[in-house]
Formats: structure tokens, C-alpha cells, sequence
């Protein structure tokens, strides 16, 4: 790494004046540092925010939950209470790497981590994420790729919580110039999906506060598949989450992660998949939708069958197991 | 001539590894771990192409920058480089940070190759851009084996099969990074070396620094894994002692991760188009294939240690009467092959065997009986025998693709042949053996993680009728009695006869100088006190009849596929081994496992993937470079074949072979289709089930 | 300086006034203005240090390690280079191995992926600090029993791991463990045995799953 400074900030308008203009802000740490490890990004100072004060803490209520932005993702996995309000949360947190990186991530960290394109992380290769002028991946080695985008980077995104927070409609307060700002899913990575320099929407000096996640859709479900069966980033992800009422789907929510810049949703499909009985013929008609679209390259293109099965095991799920 | 006792107290019994307290404990100290006094860190600076030819490389800015002691080319003058991640200068400093800060101020002027190739299949072409000037990448006629008419055979055959099945690239990635720990001065060089042969460093390092091998002392108390990649001095050996002379401090050098993947040996990879005939009552007539695989720019001598090339053995365990093999090796723009466990073995073996399981399904037969019908050895028809009772193969035994369900079981086998073993003669050891009883080994073996410290005291324990705890073991320095390099399997069947010959030796001479008989056991304590006050030390070396060569082995392997998204549960492997006489059962149980362990990555995760547009590594970490964790390990059961009668023989090498064969075979009986490229990820399982759609035109 | 009241100025100029005064904290402290006393703590409390090295103190395995080290010294570096505690390892540098696992408090963590000035103010445990007076601890004693590990360079790291989640879980199953474990990589395939060792120290005996026959 380069050298930088340090320091701790002790309120969001002091981290916001520390970081300035090249500055990072550092949580668990376990990206930025290996981003500066690799010189993927340069940062003069390291602004630590996790003395920032109300950021820590998993806030209970009845129409919507609170999860700080410094919330751990061990927190969130060994919160009991998580576990049977949002078991997809639950499933998603305790799949996340391993327990050591757990123990350190944050919330705020793991929706705003960069791309995991080999091609980005490669040191020496420069993309389009890196100011370059071509996207290795198109044409080359994209088995993990995306297999939906709206620019020429291919590069998916591979936080499994924010997929699981799209399938949930939570909502990122994100400060953004002192004013704080709600940022759905789709929002906070739309940025992505439109440039290839961008990796989410979040803007220089931007800091996640907290996630808001509605309590309506009481059953959810996660699953992802990776090559292995532990500490391995999944191939696909998919989260649902729905309001079962009379057997019937309600405000049903799937999304795909690692496939596309953003979690992926199509609309037509949750609006599909409305009022309607949760059986494997919807489940199977619901996936075909949500894929229908997908532009397969030469190496990704099991992402379609995989992601069809995740997304009506995913669903069939929500009609609860053990 | 010697033998082996045949009422054993430890021998073929189980004594604790016995240097596990100081590994427990933190106070093993690594090549990666030594803290000489004044040491200095240092780092290499590696080429961001894939081919160039360095012009200058200027390293005044880098050496005076704070915390830098000194700084080095790799190579004197202009020289090409022709891999990502080739050799062209190194630092020496107070501190990591400095010689990070160090290295980016190294300033290169390169002429930039925009030719070069990093792909097989690319390379064998006559248009490719060539590795090395004026040589074509593949020879233009392949070395070819023939006997018999392969040609008249073929039609002669009641079933054919033919099959192309591919290997990728595999990387060593021990634990503990290639590196040392130098110090040269005047008084001559020392090096703490993470390496599987004292003596091929002490080598490399006299040769390259010009110095005389009486001046070069290397120690290796404890190395973090090696697998065939760490002999010789490496380019990092060498660079850390010029750092120490110019710095005239000892140097730390150890290779990053990174570094790992690009410049330090792999196993080769294989792309294998098979033909295989058999005839009606199941035996094997006829067998062609054509062989062709990468050792980087080049295997031989580049390689060291031997074993860097791509020929595989074929058709690897089975006589076949006709049959004609073709192999040639393809040079690409990628750091040389090195020797890499069972060199050649794991991908003839998951070749062979996968075909062997096609032309089983062809015919009809259970590719069990089919094995048993063609398999020459004596001692792997027995082994067979033994894993399917205890596996309960027949039972379990389903026609390809026939489990009911999304997540189907299948079954598969696979076997080894490991040719070396059989000990290096020219080991030798020695003992001091105090008047108080106490008892010191010394030999300059290193132990690599297999265990030949507690082989030493085992061995020595039972000879002397000692307790293995009774017995200090000193290894890993060149001023002991020169050991074998830990590879080839040969590592216990040269210390174990060795030992024996030095304690033979220290009894008759003990016995002699106390006048008691017999010194063994409860006399021990007696005789020794008659040495006065002077130590006693004996000399001894490795013996005949105590150990031969030749393992075979064969595994089993049960798989859950999940047709849907592909992924492949490994539940249970069983291998059933031998290796002569067995000197100590625990520390050869985790030979084994490891082994298998080690199969398994190679047929489900491993693939160092290059990008051909850029000539880079796209995986030089953990996070893509895949290798099994805990949660992917399987139950796995051993049987121990004991061949005391055969005296030692060898188990690292065997032990991996057969795991990919088998696995690959567990697979395509499961969803009834063959995945005939490793590593077996779920896209390819997808793929072979036809569920993949095909890419879409951008 | 200014003879301004620093609360009518913004939060920006006022963290920017309060910096201009330096560190005389005991100066101001003993002043009538205990709010200037506060502030100028909270500045001092966010006092930017490095790049060049600064004191860090570390407590390991009981000791206090006093360092001078650039801010961007890793925990592993600081304890591998600047101490003489080598028993975590380095294997990748990139929080993807687990060789260098240790515990702050009783969380295990990858101390290449933490800062060392980050790791102050609370109990560091390196495999160095398990055992006491060469008495191997429950966890130690059965990697040794059941032949846990070969080369050695991953134990350390997975040792922490083993005793963290006993800690946290006295009665782990062979989930609990395969889920502690999964950050630790293991080359010469101890994992067999490790899962054993971890039941074992959890009061769990596996049996052995060897036979050994004689060629017949």
C-alpha cells in the first residue's frame, strides 16, 4: 500500500471534511485495504468511521427495522431475532466469505464494495472500470459475468445483501452533502448498470447510514451457488420475499444477484407472481420471466439454467421449511 | 543382509508426530519467520508483460529511498522476458513499506512484444506468435510410441470410444510462499530455506554466486508445504543473497501469493484425444491418443528438479497389444512447469480412466469388472477387490444417469501406479550418543509436513528399544549427513534404512565399548554410562533390502450432483493403499488424506486461468484460484495395505493420483453424461446435461 | 486568532478554529470553558497521524508491545516484522487464507486485514498465547492426538479459529466447525483430522476410519 494518514472521525460532518476529495472511509476495512493493497485505488488519508456515533445498532420496530451502517454482518448472522423476521437476511449474512471477514464487515462496507471482475482486480490489466478503453471480459475470461448490463462493463454486483435487501424493498439512507438521502436498491446501484467507470451510485464522500427494511413481507428465502460449498463467491444469488395471505403470494419480491450491475428484478415478474398460489408452475413461469432478457456470453451462459433453478427453489421456499 | 523386525513395538503402530508441540505452540520457525540479527526485508519486482525485451532498468531512484539498504537486477544488460511475471530486479529494506515504496520507483524502459501467446490450442498453430525466436512453440512431428497395429485393430473391435479430455494448469500454492532467509558474508552464505532439498539450494546457490559448496550452509528446520515446486536456489534464492552481500545484512525474501502462480513452477496441462477399442469379451485391443499439453516456456532444465515436461504417461496402468501415442508439449508465454506431485500421473490416470469408464458404459459393462478384466497388477486387483467389499460397490453400483431425482449419486474408481520410491543410496545419517542416555539423530533431510522426523525416531526407537520420545532429531542442515530430497515418494524409504544402519551401527559399537551384549532397552541407560565422559558418535547410511519400490493404490469415490445447478457434493472417498512396510500408521493417514484432498481440488476447482488478450494471470490469489476447504472435504476412508515384505516404500505421490479418475467417473455415472474437462465446475456439468443455451452475438 | 465565540460558527469552521488552537488541552482544561476542554478533546480525538511512523502500543498474549509504525502497517506486519511474534503467517496477505488469523478480544480476525493502529486498546491472542507454561491447551492437545496438522503453516490460524468458536460454542457439530473453518485454507489436506481434533476438544470422540490389512 501507499502510505496515507489516519484518522478517527467522531461525527459525519468531520469524516465527510477529513476524507475530502481523496480520502477513503474505512469500516472492516477488508476491500479498501485490499484495493490499496493492489493500488486499485489511492487514497491520501483513511478516515475511520466506526467511532461514528448511533451507526452501530439494529433497530426493532414494527413497520420497519433499522440496521446501522456499522452493523457487522456476524451481528446480523447471529441476531436470533433477524433470523426468524428475515431469515433471508439471516441466510445471506452467514454465507457472506468467512467468519473472519464477517466478524469485521459492515453493512454500510458490503453494499458498497467494488467489483470482483478479475480483470478490475488484475493489478496490471486497464479496463473500463479502470479508465481504459476496452472490457477484457466481453471477449474473454466472463464465466463469472453479468449476463444482463446497460454499458459495455460486464462486471456484476456481488453483494448477496444487497440482493437480499432488493427482494426486502429496504431502503439506504445515505448522507450525501450533510442532507440525508433514500436510496432503493435499484437506486444505489443504478449508477453501475449506466457506467462502466462506476461501481454503485454512491458519490465521493457519500456514507451509508443505515438500511430500512419493511417488516410487510414476513416470508423470505436466499440461496446462492458457488463452484464451492464455502467461502467462495456465489455464481448466482437469488433472495425472494413475499407476504403469504390465504396461500396466496403478496407483494412478492425476487431478485438476482451477481448477474447483472444491479439485483436484478423485472418488474413483470413480481407483478406476476401477485396474488397468485406459490406452486413449481409459477415458480417456473416467474423465472423464465425474470430471465427472458439475459444476453449469455461464451462462458456464462449456465448463469441462465442456474439461476432458473435458484429462482424456484428461492420462491417455493418462502411457503416455509425447517 | 538387514531386515526389518517382525515383532514391532512402533513400527507400523502410531507415534505423534513429534514435532507437533513446537508447530502448536508458534515456535517453529519457518524460512518465512527467521529474524537473523539486522535482517532486511526484501522484494522482487516482477514483468507487467508477457514478453519484452528489457532495455535498461534503473534502480538509483528506488535506493535511496528511506529504509532501502540495497537493490539488484535480476539479469546484467538487456534480456527478454517471456512470461507476466518474469524476474527483472529486487530491494532490500528496513521494512515491507519501504520496499513496496521501493519497487514502484524502479524505472524500466522495455521494448513491449505485442506478440505472444498464452493459450495451447493457439499456440500449436503455425501462424502463432512464437515464445522463443525462430523456435515454433510445438514440434513440428510429435514424439510417437507405437506397438502392435493400431490400425488393423480398430476394426477388430465390438466397441470403440473416442473422447477428448483436458487438464488445466495447476498450481502448487503451498501454504508457506517459495523464499529464504539469506546472509552472505565473508565468512560464506548462509540460507534459512523454505525448500524440500537442502542440497539442491546449497547447489543452485554456490553455482550462481561462485562460491565453494563448503561455504554455503542452508537449514530447514520447518518448511509450510512444497509438492514438488521448492528445489534449487530459485531466482529468489540467489536474489536475496546478492541483496545480503550488497547490503551486508541478511536478507528475508519470501514470494508473495501473487508471485506464486506466475514464476514458480505448475504442473502442466493436458489436452488428451483418446481412441480406445475393446474387444467383445471386454479386453482392451486397441488404443490411439494424441497428447498434447503445456509446461510454459519451457519444462527440462528450466524447471528443476526434473519432471517439468508434458509428456504423461499412456495408456497409463493397461497392456493394450496395439497402440499408438503422440505427444508433444506446446511452449507459451508462462512460467516454466515444475515437478508437481506425482509429475505426469494425476492427468494420464484421469485420462485413462475416464475412457476406461466410456468404453465400461459402451460395452455394457460395470466399469469395476471392466478394470479387474484389464488391469495388469497383481496388488491393484487385490486393492480393488478390497475398497468395492468394504464400499460396497456392487451395491451401490447404478447405470450412468439412472438415480432417481434432481440430486443424483454416482459411484467411480480409479487407479495409481507410482514407479519411484525405492531410496536414495546415498543418504546417511549419524547419532551422538551420550553418557547419560540421551540420544541425538542428525540428517540432512528436511520434513516437508510428511513426517520424517517421527519416521527418524520411530524408526530408531524400535531399533534401539527406546521410546520415540527418548529420541532428539535433528534435521534440515547441510552440515549433517547428507539426505535425499524430499520428492519422488523416496523420502521414507531413504531416511528409514539409514537409520536403521546408524542404529545398528551405535548398538555394535555401544555393546563393544561397554562389554554388554545387548544394548537395547533396559541395558541402554547401562551401557551408555560405561562411555565415560565422552560422547559417542556413529555413522551409518542407507542399506539395501530394507526398502524397493513401486506403489499402486486405487480409489473410490461417491458423488451427489445436483442436476439443476450442477454442483458436485463429494460424500465419501475410500482409498486403498499400499507402500511396503508401514512405519508409522498416523502421520501416513494424513499423507493420504492429503493426497486425496489434493485430487479432488484438481478435479473440481483448480485451473490457473491466463487472459489471451493481455497475457496476464487472472487468478495469482485464493479467491479464484480455488482449492478445497473444509466444507467441500468428504468422509474419506482408508484401507492400509501392510507389505512389510516389501520393506518401505513411498505414499506422497500415489496417494493423489487417482483421486481426479475416480471423482470424474462418480460424476458421469451420476447425471449419465461425461464432464471430460477438469476442474468439474457446475457450468460444465451443466453443459454436458445440454441445459446450457448458447451465447448471444453481441 | 480570532476573538469569535466558536458556537457561532458552523460545524465545518468550528472543527477548523478548534484545530488552530493545537493541544494545549491542559491548558484549556483548567480554564472556566470546560465546553473548549471537551472540544479540544474531540479534535485531539481526531487528530490525523502518519504518513511516517507514529507510537502504537499493542497488547499480545498479556504483553504490551510498544512499536513505532506508518499507519499503514498491517497487524500481521506489525506482529510478524516488529515483534518477535512469528506464529501467525503470512499466506496470501489478502484476507482469503486464514493463516494469520488471530483474536481480538474473542473474535478471530485476519490480521492481514486489519491495521495495527486499529488493533490498540484491546486484548490481542496470537497461537503463542494459547499455551501456558508449555502446557498445551484442550484445542492443541487434540490437533496433537488426532494429527490435526503436517507442515504446520495454516495451524496457528486454524487454532484460533477452533478456540474462538469453542469459546462462543462449547458444543459445536461438525457444521459448527466446517462453518469456523471455512476462512482457513489448508494445503496438505488436514481437514479430516482437524474437524476430528475440534470435536475431540469439544468432548466429541470420532472414530478412526483406517484399516490396515495385510496383502493376502
Amino acid at each position: 500500500m501507499k502510505a496515507f494518514t489516519y484518522a478517527t472521525a467522531h461525527s459525519t460532518a468531520s469524516a465527510r471534511e477529513l476524507v475530502a476529495d481523496n480520502g477513503a472511509y474505512l469500516a472492516g476495512g477488508n476491500d479498501l485495504l485490499n484495493l490499496l493493497k493492489e493500488y486499485l485505488v489511492s487514497a491520501n488519508i483513511l478516515v475511520n468511521i466506526k467511532s461514528l456515533p448511533g451507526l452501530d445498532k439494529i433497530e426493532r420496530g414494527e413497520k420497519f427495522w433499522m440496521i446501522g451502517s456499522l452493523v457487522t454482518v456476524a451481528q446480523i448472522e447471529d441476531d436470533q431475532d433477524i433470523k426468524k423476521v428475515f431469515p433471508s437476511l439471516h441466510a445471506a449474512a452467514s454465507e457472506v466469505a468467512s467468519q473472519q471477514i464477517r466478524n469485521v464487515a459492515t453493512v454500510g462496507g458490503n453494499l458498497a464494495q467494488h467489483s470482483r471482475c478479475w480483470y478490475f482486480r488484475q493489478r496490471d490489466t486497464v479496463c473500463l472500470k479502470k479508465n481504459g478503453d476496452l472490457c477484457y471480459a466481453r471477449n474473454g475470461e466472463n464465466r463469472y459475468h453479468s449476463l444482463f448490463t446497460g454499458n459495455t462493463c460486464i462486471s456484476p454486483v456481488v453483494s448477496s445483501l444487497a440482493t437480499t435487501f432488493a427482494a426486502l424493498d429496504a431502503t439506504a439512507i445515505v448522507l450525501r452533502d450533510g442532507k440525508e438521502t433514500r436510496l432503493s436498491m435499484a437506486e444505489l446501484y443504478h449508477r453501475a448498470w449506466e457506467n462502466p467507470l462506476a461501481h454503485n451510485s454512491l458519490e465521493n464522500g457519500d456514507l451509508i447510514l443505515r438500511v430500512e427494511i419493511p417488516t410487510a413481507r414476513t416470508a423470505s428465502a436466499y440461496l446462492q451457488i458457488s463452484d464451492k460449498h464455502a467461502f467462495d463467491w456465489a455464481l448466482v444469488s437469488c433472495a425472494a420475499a413475499a407476504e403469504i395471505e390465504n396461500g396466496k403470494l403478496k407483494s412478492p419480491r425476487v431478485a438476482l444477484g451477481s448477474i447483472s450491475p444491479v439485483p436484478h428484478q423485472v418488474e413483470a415478474a413480481n407483478s406476476f407472481l401477485d396474488g397468485k398460489v406459490l406452486d413449481e408452475a409459477t415458480a417456473t413461469q416467474a423465472a423464465d420471466m425474470i430471465l427472458k432478457d439475459a444476453k449469455p456470453l461464451e462462458h456464462n451462459a449456465y448463469k441462465v439454467p442456474l439461476a432458473h433453478a435458484l429462482i424456484r427453489r428461492t420462491l417455493l421456499k418462502l411457503k416455509g421449511d425447517a | 543382509m538387514s531386515s526389518w523386525p517382525t515383532e514391532t513395538k512402533y513400527i507400523s503402530h502410531s507415534t505423534a508426530r513429534i514435532d507437533a508441540p513446537a508447530k502448536l505452540t508458534g515456535k517453529a520457525r519457518y524460512a518465512s519467520d527467521i529474524q537473523a540479527e539486522g535482517w532486511l526485508y526484501g522484494m522482487i519486482l516482477r514483468s507487467k508483460w508477457p514478453a519484452a525485451k528489457i532495455l535498461s532498468v534503473n534502480l538509483d531512484k528506488a535506493r535511496q529511498l528511506p529504509g532501502i539498504k540495497a537493490a539488484v537486477v535480476a539479469r546484467e544488460g538487456e534480456f527478454n522476458v517471456r512470461y507476466y511475471g518474469e524476474e527483472i530486479a529486487a530491494v532490500a529494506g528496513t521494512s515491507k513499506q519501504a520496499c513496496l515504496d521501493a519497487l514502484r520507483a524502479i524505472d524500466v524502459k522495455a521494448e513491449v512484444r505485442h506478440e505472444f501467446v498464452v493459450n495451447e490450442t493457439d499456440a500449436r498453430k503455425s501462424d502463432s506468435p512464437q515464445v522463443w525466436d525462430g523456435t515454433p512453440n510445438a514440434p513440428a512431428t510429435p514424439h510417437v510410441r507405437e506397438n502392435g497395429s493400431v490400425d488393423t485393430a480398430f476394426p477388430e473391435c465390438a466397441a470403440v470410444i473416442e473422447g477428448f479430455y483436458t487438464t488445466p494448469v495447476q498450481i502448487h500454492n503451498p501454504m508457506e510462499t517459495m523464499g529464504n532467509t539469506v546472509s552472505w558474508t565473508d565468512e560464506g552464505v548462509t540460507a534459512w530455506a523454505s525448500t524440500q532439498g537442502i542440497a539442491s539450494v546449497r547447489d543452485g546457490l554456490a553455482g550462481a554466486l561462485q562460491v565453494d559448496h563448503s561455504q554455503v550452509r542452508v537449514i530447514t528446520e520447518y518448511m509450510g508445504g512444497g509438492f514438488g515446486a521448492k528445489f534449487g536456489a530459485g531466482a529468489e534464492g540467489v536474489l536475496a543473497a546478492k541483496l545480503s552481500k550488497a547490503a551486508k545484512a541478511p536478507v528475508r525474501l519470501m514470494l508473495t501469493r501473487f508471485d506464486q502462480a506466475l514464476a514458480v513452477g505448475n504442473r502442466p496441462s493436458s489436452f488428451q484425444k483418446i481412441k480406445m477399442g475393446a474387444l467383445a469379451d471386454g479386453t482392451l485391443h486397441a488404443f490411439e491418443a494424441e497428447n498434447y499439453g503445456t509446461a510454459g516456456i519451457g519444462g527440462g532444465a528450466d524447471a528443476g528438479g526434473g519432471g517439468g515436461g508434458a509428456d504423461i504417461p499412456m495408456p497409463y496402468l493397461y497392456k493394450v497389444p496395439n497402440t499408438r501415442v503422440k505427444q508433444s508439449a506446446v511452449a507459451i508465454n508462462a512460467g516454466s512447469a515444475r515437478a508437481f506431485r506425482a509429475p505426469g500421473n494425476p492427468p494420464a490416470s484421469f485420462g485413462m480412466e475416464s475412457a476406461m469408464d466410456d468404453l465400461a458404459v459402451k460395452l455394457g459393462l460395470d466399469p469395476l469388472e471392466f478394470r479387474l478384466k484389464n488391469d495388469p497388477n497383481p496388488i491393484r486387483q487385490r486393492e480393488y477387490k478390497m475398497g468395492a467389499e468394504k464400499f460396497g460397490w456392487k451395491n451401490k453400483y447404478q447405470k450412468p444417469g439412472s438415480s432417481p431425482g434432481i440430486v443424483k449419486t454416482g459411484i467411480g474408481c480409479a487407479g495409481a501406479a507410482w514407479p519411484a520410491g525405492g531410496g536414495s543410496k546415498s543418504t546417511q545419517g549419524e547419532a551422538q550418543i551420550n553418557p547419560d542416555g540421551s540420544i541425538e539423530i542428525r540428517l540432512g533431510v528436511q520434513d516437508i509436513g510428511t513426517g520424517t522426523r517421527t519416521v527418524i525416531a520411530v524408526v530408531a526407537a524400535e531399533i534401539l528399544g527406546l521410546k520415540p520420545e527418548q529420541i532428539t532429531v535433528r534435521v534440515g542442515d547441510t552440515n549433517f549427513p547428507p539426505g535425499p530430497g524430499s520428492g519422488g515418494s523416496t523420502t521414507c524409504p531413504s531416511v528409514s534404512p539409514t537409520v536403521f544402519d546408524v542404529c545398528q551401527n551405535a548398538l555394535q559399537q555401544l555393546q563393544a565399548q561397554s562389554g554388554l551384549a545387548d544394548a537395547r532397552g533396559e541395558n541402554w541407560f547401562a551401557a551408555c554410562k560405561k562411555l565415560g565422559v565422552n560422547p559417542l558418535v556413529v555413522h551409518g547410511k542407507w542399506q539395501e533390502g530394507l526398502s524397493s519400490s513401486r506403489a499402486a493404490g486405487v480409489q473410490f469415490a461417491e458423488v451427489e450432483v445436483d442436476t439443476e445447478t450442477g454442483l458436485v457434493t463429494v460424500k465419501k472417498i475410500l482409498g486403498v493403499h499400499d507402500c511396503g512396510l508401514i512405519i508409522n500408521k498416523v502421520t501416513l493417514e494424513s499423507q493420504i488424506n492429503g493426497g486425496i484432498i489434493m485430487g479432488m481440488g484438481y478435479a473440481l476447482y483448480e485451473e490457473r486461468v491466463m487472459d489471451d488478450l493481455s497475457g496476464v494471470v487472472l487468478n495469482p490469489n485464493f479467491e479464484t484460484y480455488k482449492m478445497p476447504g473444509i466444507a467441500d472435504v468428504p468422509d474419506i476412508e482408508i484401507i492400509l495395505v501392510n507389505m512389510p515384505e516389501r520393506g518401505v516404500i513411498g505414499i506422497g505421490e500415489p496417494a493423489t493420483v487417482p483421486t481426479a479418475g475416480a471423482i470424474a467417473n462418480a460424476v458421469a455415472n451420476a447425471i449419465g453424461a461425461r464432464v471430460s474437462s477438469l476442474p468439474i465446475t457446475p457450468a460444465k456439468v451443466l453443459a454436458a446435461l445440454g441445459k446450457v443455451p448458447p451465447p448471444v452475438n453481441a | 486568532m480570532k476573538n469569535n465565540e466558536p458556537e457561532n460558527l458552523g460545524a465545518h469552521s468550528r472543527r477548523t478554529f478548534f484545530k488552530s488552537l493545537g493541544t494545549v488541552a491542559a491548558t484549556a482544561a483548567t480554564a472556566q470553558v470546560t465546553s473548549v476542554a471537551a472540544e479540544l478533546e474531540k479534535i485531539n480525538a481526531e487528530k490525523v497521524i502518519g504518513p511516517n511512523a507514529v507510537p502504537v502500543t499493542l497488547k499480545v498474549n498479556g504483553e504490551k508491545l510498544q512499536l513505532l509504525l506508518e499507519p499503514r502497517v498491517t497487524l500481521l506486519d506489525a506482529l510478524r516484522n516488529f515483534s518477535s511474534l512469528t506464529g501467525a503467517k503470512e499466506g496470501c496477505d489478502r484476507a482469503t487464507c486464514g493463516a494469520c488469523t488471530v483474536l481480538l478480544g474473542d473474535t478471530p480476525i485476519y490480521a492481514c486485514s486489519k491495521l495495527a493502529i486499529e488493533a490498540q486498546g484491546v486484548e490481542i491472542t496470537t497461537v503463542e498465547g494459547l499455551a501456558k507454561n508449555d502446557q498445551l491447551t484442550k484445542v492443541q492437545q487434540a490437533f496433537l492426538d488426532k494429527d490435526a496438522l503436517m507442515c504446520g503453516y495454516c495451524t496457528p490460524g486454524f487454532l484460533m479459529s477452533v478456540t474462538a468458536l469453542l469459546k462462543k460454542n462449547p458444543r459445536p457439530n461438525a457444521d459448527d466447525v466446517k462453518h469456523a473453518c471455512a476462512g482457513n485454507i489448508c494445503r496438505c489436506g488436514t481437514h479430516p483430522r482437524i474437524l476430528q481434533a475440534a470435536l475431540k476438544a469439544a468432548g466429541v470422540e470420532t472414530a478412526s476410519k483406517t484399516e490396515v490389512v495385510a496383502y493376502v
